[in-house]
């Protein structure tokens, strides 16, 4: 079965980020044999002087195809490792979901979207969690990461949110990769223009430093720009300024 | 460079999209520590708005540093 796993706010200045956290528990859960784990996603939520977070506000999400045997292992696993792994003054919270039980994924991808936008209560996201059947808890602090925990989930099952955690080391020849190349190598949905048009197979693209995916139409893809000068290449990829948006 | 608002922080005057002017804020920081990558916001790794300190505001960002 899939599930989704969701952490947010369980960092603090000083330690490790939480993105860093879900790709531990990602890890673990294929060292466990317990199925296998995707990369994770990062989704912006609203930054507002009546929300607290440390420095940016975002959540972590990643899907995991499991045997359903190991579900109640896994979200106890993932409780324990929260309380293991998060920093003293954070306020976490963990969201699983099982995407094929939920009655109605408009309400989940509508909560957050509203959480990018909108001041929620933990109230709101209890209250969701409790209609759609979604295992959603608090370890510590005031657990207000409860609320980016079940926005992630619902970000992720929008399909179009969030970049993709790390960056894609791509082998290149004078500094350029093929396209169909670098898709086959990451498994992406493509590489896709900033204006929103999918390159050819054949198309070069002249790679920048640690170029990263966005998670669109529920892949991850290789986002990248016109290139003006005269060489092979017409497309180079995306800096970080241009992906901000994601 | 910086604005003193309400309890003596330190508000970043140029706003989230100054790239240059957040590289040079970092430049002599003695404070400054690079974010983790996710959220990194542009590609030179010594700016402002890479570092772990800052704390974003809608239009701006806080430094956190004690010594930024």
């Amino acid at each position: 079965m899939k599930v989704l796993i969701c952490i947010d706010d369980t960092d603090n200045l000083e330690s490790r980020g939480t993105g860093d956290l879900a790709e531990q528990l990602a890890t673990e859960i294929e060292e466990r044999n317990w199925g296998r784990s995707e990369f994770v996603t990062r989704h912006q939520l609203l930054v507002h002087p009546d929300v607290p977070y440390t420095s940016h506000n975002s959540s972590m999400c990643f899907a995991a195809e499991i045997g359903e045997q190991y579900l109640p292992a896994l979200v106890e696993r993932a409780k324990a490792f929260l309380v293991e792994e998060s920093a003293e003054g954070s306020d976490p919270g963990l969201a699983v979901a099982v995407p094929d039980t939920l009655s109605d994924t408009a309400l989940l991808v509508d909560f957050g979207r509203r959480a990018k936008r909108e001041v929620l209560r933990k109230q709101d996201a209890y209250d969701l969690a409790a209609a759609q059947g979604i295992y959603l808890s608090e370890h510590g602090g005031t657990g207000h990461g409860v609320i980016g925990a079940l926005a992630g989930i619902g970000l992720r099952m929008s399909g179009n949110d969030g970049r993709i955690k790390g960056w894609l080391e791509i082998p290149t020849r004078d500094g350029m990769a093929r396209v169909a190349d670098i898709v086959e190598q990451f498994q992406l949905g493509g590489v896709r223009s900033m204006a929103g048009d999918l390159l050819e197979e054949n198309d070069l693209v002249a790679v920048g430093e640690k170029p990263k995916a966005v998670y669109l139409d529920g892949k991850p893809f290789l986002m990248v720009s016109p290139l003006t000068d005269a060489g092979p290449a017409r497309w180079k990829t995306s800096c970080r300024r241009e992906l901000k948006k994601y | 460079m910086w604005d003193i608002v309400e309890q003596g922080r330190k508000l970043f005057r140029h706003g989230r999209e100054d790239f240059q002017a957040a590289v040079q804020a970092a430049s002599d920081c003695p404070a400054f520590r690079e974010d983790v990558e996710e959220e990194w916001v542009t590609d030179e790794a010594r700016s402002c708005y890479n570092c772990r300190f800052r704390r974003w505001t809608p239009d701006s960002f806080l430094c956190q540093a004690a010594a930024g």
